[in-house]
């Protein structure tokens, strides 16, 4: 569905993103991990064509979107949240999600129609409850429920999830994931997440690509991404032997 | 969609114009203010009113909304009056069919300068913007066919000039009416939307699907357009253009102060301010005295934007509501 040929991308000297394949299938929830700065956001930021990259290809159901805009790629049903949650601070929780309603692939030109489809959306991610208040007074869990429900808002086929767990504790680690797999079977979305925490990433994907130094160090399900050396290298340094 | 019926009664974009009831009796008032035949100190106090609400009000597609603060609406504004001064001293075109033609040619003027401008944000975009008003003074200046540096002199209307003035007081009332009422469709509809999300967080907006180029060379277009016609009313009331005086930077200023004062996120704010500005500027020069007038404006401003920097609409209503509980 979503696949990436040679991908690279750099800034000035420093090569964030060398050579990198990957592939999502329809119906899969892939992950993308790595250390920090190892250039997974510069991959999502690619994709979504916030950055052009250098060389390389993005194909989505087979079509060429490298050097789309960011906007032509929402209306191509590509949904992506930001690391640093971006709510629109000054708007109520309900205009956030209803703006994107709006203009995205669904295109309605109705505000009341455009309220009522985020009313739902709300209510699917249980943010309902809070739909007056303005973005800037939401707590952290509640931000990041309020731009997946933004994401979601688009109506994309396919959604790309930067770091939605960081930050989260325990019970809200479980409410998120639980959160992830209904939007896959209700909504039948396809999800390429960023992640840091490995509870969340084990518990949910079925595919992971590791990354370091722009770099793709590995590729596989998650038992055996966890065993490989190189993987675990990169995450804790190398043994030392006495 | 039975989640449409219980829409929450305090939300902005829900309430009708019944809450403004008022208006229509102002504006009656306003329109039929002339039969008592009032000094024309006053027609002419209330005529620069209503040219400011025009222009405040379009000056916030960009200004409020979008958040693309642009000391460049004195242009369009010198656009439409120096299209009505040309029209009519180089052809004899009648003001009533060419005012709207200042408003054509502003729009078209934002055109071209808007893929360019529209690209830098903060505060590039107010200096380019500015440029843009001195660049084209220095043109107007110099350039024989408008006039150069002695302006241009309109036909006045064979009529006397108590008419002239009467009528002019009438066509920028509408116009004013007219322009409030286009910019407060646009922030209750799906356009204001994108431009508010475009203030918001303009990346943002971009994942929505929204094309944001698109879109703010609508708003910058629309406010151009707004402006020039301004412009060419202006110009017939006045009679002369001069480079000096319609491309005065001061103008774009006190558009700009207008809009903060009153707030500008919404339609209320701008209209609130060009009124309450342009009252206490007019009458504290006229009965007080410039020096005064300077010293009172810069207080109020500066009480204004500590106190209640959203404007002081939204200071009003934030002590309503706590009032009301």
């Amino acid at each position: 569905m979503l696949q990436g040929i040679g991908v690279s991308r750099r800034f000035g000297g420093l090569k964030a993103l060398t050579d990198f394949d990957f592939l999502v299938e329809k119906g899969q929830i892939v992950g993308l991990i790595g250390p920090n700065g190892s250039g997974k956001t510069t991959l999502f930021n690619v994709i979504t064509g916030f950055y052009p990259a250098d060389s390389g290809k993005v194909l989505y159901h087979g079509k060429d979107i490298t050097r789309c805009k960011p906007y032509e790629i929402a209306k191509l049903g590509i949904a992506r949240t930001f690391q640093i949650v971006r709510p629109l601070l000054g708007l109520s929780v309900l205009d956030n999600v209803t703006t994107a309603v709006l203009y995205g692939r669904e295109n309605i030109g109705s505000m009341a129609k455009g309220r009522g489809r985020a009313l739902d959306l709300l209510r699917f991610v249980r943010l309902d409850a809070k739909k007056d208040v303005p973005g800037q007074s939401l707590v952290a869990a509640e931000r990041k429920r309020l731009e997946l429900a933004r994401a979601l808002a688009i109506k994309p086929e396919f959604l790309l999830l930067d770091e939605t767990f960081s930050g989260l504790n325990d019970t809200e680690v479980a409410d998120a994931i639980k959160l992830i797999f209904k939007i896959r079977d209700e909504l039948g979305l396809t999800i390429f997440l960023i992640e840091h925490v490995m509870k969340a990433v084990m518990g949910t994907c079925e595919k992971i690509f590791v990354m370091q130094y722009g770099v793709k160090l590995a590729e596989g399900k998650p038992e055996e991404v966890s065993k490989n050396p190189a993987v675990i290298e990169a995450y804790l340094g190398k043994k030392k032997h006495a | 969609m039975d989640e449409i019926q219980e829409k929450p009664k305090d939300h902005a974009q829900t309430r009708s114009w019944g809450k403004y009831i008022y208006f229509p009796v102002i504006l009656v008032l306003l329109f039929a203010f002339p039969l008592v035949k009032p000094p024309l100190f006053f027609l002419t106090l209330f005529f620069s009113v209503f040219m400011y609400v025009g222009l405040t009000e379009s000056w916030n597609l960009m200004g409020g909304y979008t958040g693309y603060i642009s000391l460049g609406h004195i242009a369009f504004f010198s656009t439409g009056a120096y299209t009505t001064a040309v029209l009519m001293n180089r052809l004899g075109a009648s003001p009533f069919a060419t005012a709207i033609l200042g408003g054509v040619f502003a729009a078209i003027l934002a055109a071209l300068v808007g893929y360019p401008v529209l690209r830098l944000k903060g505060a590039y975009f107010t200096i380019s913007s500015l440029l843009l008003a001195v660049v084209m003074q220095l043109i107007f200046m110099n350039w024989e066919f408008v006039g150069s540096s002695t302006g241009l002199w309109y036909k006045l209307l064979p009529v006397s000039i108590e008419t002239n003035r009467l009528i002019f007081y009438e066509v920028m009332l509408v116009l004013a009416t007219v322009i409030t009422v286009v910019v407060r469709w646009v922030e209750k509809s799906k356009f204001g939307a994108g431009l508010i999300a475009i203030r918001e967080d303009e990346d943002v907006a971009k994942t929505m699907g929204i094309n944001t180029p698109w879109l703010k060379m609508q708003a910058f277009i629309l406010g151009a357009f707004l402006a020039g016609w301004v412009g060419g009313v202006y110009g017939y009331y006045m009679s002369y253009v001069h480079p000096e005086v319609t491309f005065n930077i001061n103008t774009s200023l006190l558009i700009l102060l207008m809009s903060f004062f009153g707030g500008c996120r919404t339609w209320t704010g701008p209209l609130l301010g060009a009124v309450v500005l342009s009252l206490v500027n007019q009458l504290i020069v006229t009965f007080i005295g410039a020096e005064i007038s300077r010293i009172l404006y810069g207080l109020l401003l500066v009480i204004v934007i500590i106190f209640m920097p959203d404007g002081v609409m939204q200071y009003v209503k934030g002590a309503f509501m706590r009032v009301k509980g």
